[in-house]
């Protein structure tokens, strides 16, 4: 048991006022010997005062916040550690068909909800989130909740910009897994469409970051149909421009010395077949701390001050008025 | 103001040896009516008074007078009770009562020719609310009139018991008005040294205090007196004890009042002066 606003205690003593000065609205009898002893009438009064009393003690300690501590319990289970890096590039808004049409689901829309039945099918993984357009937005750190998890994925959909800067994404989505103990399985699910060129530095740091922190990597390429394909044997650069942002990737993406995996997805149904690979190959057993929340009692002290006030309005109810 | 005293007509049953001529059976000779005997002129030099028959009839040839009593003036005294219980009244606070019939008594001695003084005391007799006996009312009504508007603290009626100090030497009329409510103990050893003096209680008692307390309800009350606190649950069978309570107290006080031949005159509801002078011809005889 510990206090939130331990140092709200100190006005405890404040509970002890209504046994110092006695109720302002007081009737007064010309001598107090002429009446009978009256004992139920002394428990009342004994009653009113310590339920006044009780009253102000509540409130001070639901004012304190009492709770038990969180606590941790080691489990194992199934599943990975898994950072997922969402492109919010406005292009993400686009339908797999291109941008010309308005036919079919978004694709941010489509990888939403996929992701959302993902995060659902997973037992127990934990799961972080980064999103990133021009710069990388911390959505949330790597957590067992997948309320959350699913409540982040919801909130990615809404207005973008139109750059991808995937470099910043994987930094940031390497950063979740700093300072977290290694469960063995870890992934990072990259889902962008197209491309980003990455300067020769961050390229370094990521493949330096990854092999550090044993982080796997899961590319899923939205393309749209008649784009570039990662996977095209036939294409032949032009050796007068710099190779399309994809391949340049993809190439990089190659030499790095963690477990590397590229899928393309033209429409939702591909997208669903490589979110179901990742979710096939990131089964292995995983230990991992279950937390399990300090109870908070400060609702049920204000409940219990509450339910007295009333109490004490009832006895005001009753109170004699025709008197005097 | 005065024209709206009630008066009440009161006498006594005893002879007092006041010099002040007034209206009451005295002791003190004098020119009144009462005949109560012959004695030489040598001893009573009045010629007035010469009794031809007694002279003529006397063998040793001397002359008599005849003796007789005067009426005189009795000192009328109102003790009032200042203390807090009498500040206790749901129409009119017991202190306004008291001060109602100590103007009545005023004006009664004044009508009488009779000196009237006033002692007031709470925890002790109160000597700014002394008036002392005056064959002018004035200043007890005036007196009276402030105490009216007084509201007593909490004060404790104490100082009952130094009250005789006050009086004079000479038997007296004396109203003691109070709601007694005061330790049995404190009351008779007061009594018992009042005794010197015609006692006339006058208990001012209000219903509100046990027969028209509420029917049901919770309150907390106040002793004016000790400043006590107590939470009461009024319901049918502890007002019941209530009443019970204050018969028995009205029992006991009778009981005590008569053991000193003090018939008390009590006041509940309106003063009614008529009653006060129906008091006088039932209890004390002309």
């Amino acid at each position: 048991m510990s206090f939130s606003f331990p140092w709200l205690l100190w006005l405890v003593p404040l509970a002890l006022l209504p046994l110092v000065f006695q109720r302002a609205h007081s009737k007064s009898y010309s001598w107090l010997d002429m009446l009978p002893a009256d004992p139920l009438s002394d428990l009342i009064g004994m009653i009113l005062k310590v339920l006044a009393v009780l009253t102000l003690l509540f409130i001070v300690l639901g004012l304190s916040a009492p709770h038990t501590n969180q606590q941790e319990v080691e489990r194992i289970g199934v599943g990975a550690q898994i950072g997922l890096v969402l492109d919010r590039s406005a292009s993400m808004d686009d339908p797999f068909s291109g941008s010309a049409q308005n036919v079919g689901e978004t694709k941010s829309a489509a990888a939403a909800r996929l992701i959302t039945q993902f995060v659902q099918s997973r037992q127990n993984d934990l799961m972080g989130m980064i999103t990133f357009s021009n710069s990388a937005m911390y959505v949330l750190p790597l957590t067992e909740n997948k309320e959350a998890m699913i409540a982040a994925v919801r909130a990615t959909a809404g207005n973008a910009l139109f750059q991808t800067n995937i470099g910043s994404g994987l930094t940031t989505g390497a950063g979740l897994f700093d300072n977290i103990p290694d469960s063995g399985s870890r992934a990072m699910i990259l889902l962008s469409d197209g491309g980003g060129r990455i300067s020769a530095d961050t390229q370094q740091k990521i493949r330096d970051w990854f092999d550090k922190l044993h982080i796997s990597l899961y590319w899923i390429v939205l393309r749209e149909p008649d784009g570039i394909s990662i996977f095209d044997k036939n294409y032949a650069p032009n050796p007068d421009k710099a190779l399309p942002p994809e391949i340049e990737l993809y190439e990089f993406f190659k030499t790095m010395k963690t477990p590397f995996n590229a899928y393309e997805a033209e429409n939702p149904k591909s997208l669903q077949l490589a979110i179901d690979d990742i979710n096939r190959k990131e089964k292995k057993p995983i230990k991992y701390l279950e937390k399990i929340p300090g109870k908070d009692f400060s609702n049920i002290c204000f409940l219990i001050a509450a339910s007295m006030i009333g109490l004490l309005l009832g006895v005001k109810y009753l109170e004699v008025k025709t008197w005097h | 103001m005065i024209e709206n005293i009630k008066e009440f007509s009161y006498h006594i049953g005893w002879r007092n040896r006041g010099r002040h001529p007034g209206r009451h059976a005295s002791t003190q000779r004098g020119m009144g009516m009462e005949f109560i005997g012959h004695t030489t002129l040598v001893a009573y030099p009045d010629p007035r008074r010469i009794d031809l028959r007694q002279t003529l009839r006397d063998p040793m040839e001397q002359v008599f007078v005849r003796l007789f009593n005067q009426k005189s003036a009795t000192p009328v005294f109102v003790i009032c009770d200042l203390s807090g219980s009498m500040n206790f009244g749901a129409k009119e606070r017991k202190i306004r009562k008291a001060a109602d019939i100590a103007e009545s008594i005023a004006q009664s001695a004044n009508r009488n020719g009779d000196p009237f003084g006033f002692i007031g005391f709470d925890d002790f007799v109160r000597e700014d609310w002394i008036s002392m006996a005056s064959f002018k009312s004035q200043r007890a009504i005036e007196l009276a009139e402030r105490l009216k508007e007084y509201h007593p603290g909490p004060v404790s009626s104490v100082g009952i018991s130094e009250v005789w100090r006050f009086l004079p030497r000479e038997r007296s009329l004396v109203f003691l008005i109070s709601d007694f409510h005061m330790p049995m103990q404190q009351l008779e050893e007061s009594l018992a040294n009042l005794l010197r003096h015609h006692i006339v209680p006058v208990v001012l008692w209000d219903a509100d205090e046990y027969r028209n307390l509420p029917e049901n309800g919770i309150t907390v009350v106040t002793d004016p007196e000790t400043s006590a606190r107590r939470t009461l649950f009024l319901r049918k069978d502890f007002r019941n004890r209530i009443i019970e309570s204050f018969e028995a107290r009205r029992e006991a006080i009778y009981k005590l009042f008569m053991q000193f031949d003090m018939p008390p005159f009590y006041v509940e509801g309106d003063f009614d002066a008529e009653r006060l002078t129906e008091y006088f011809h039932q209890f004390v005889a002309a």
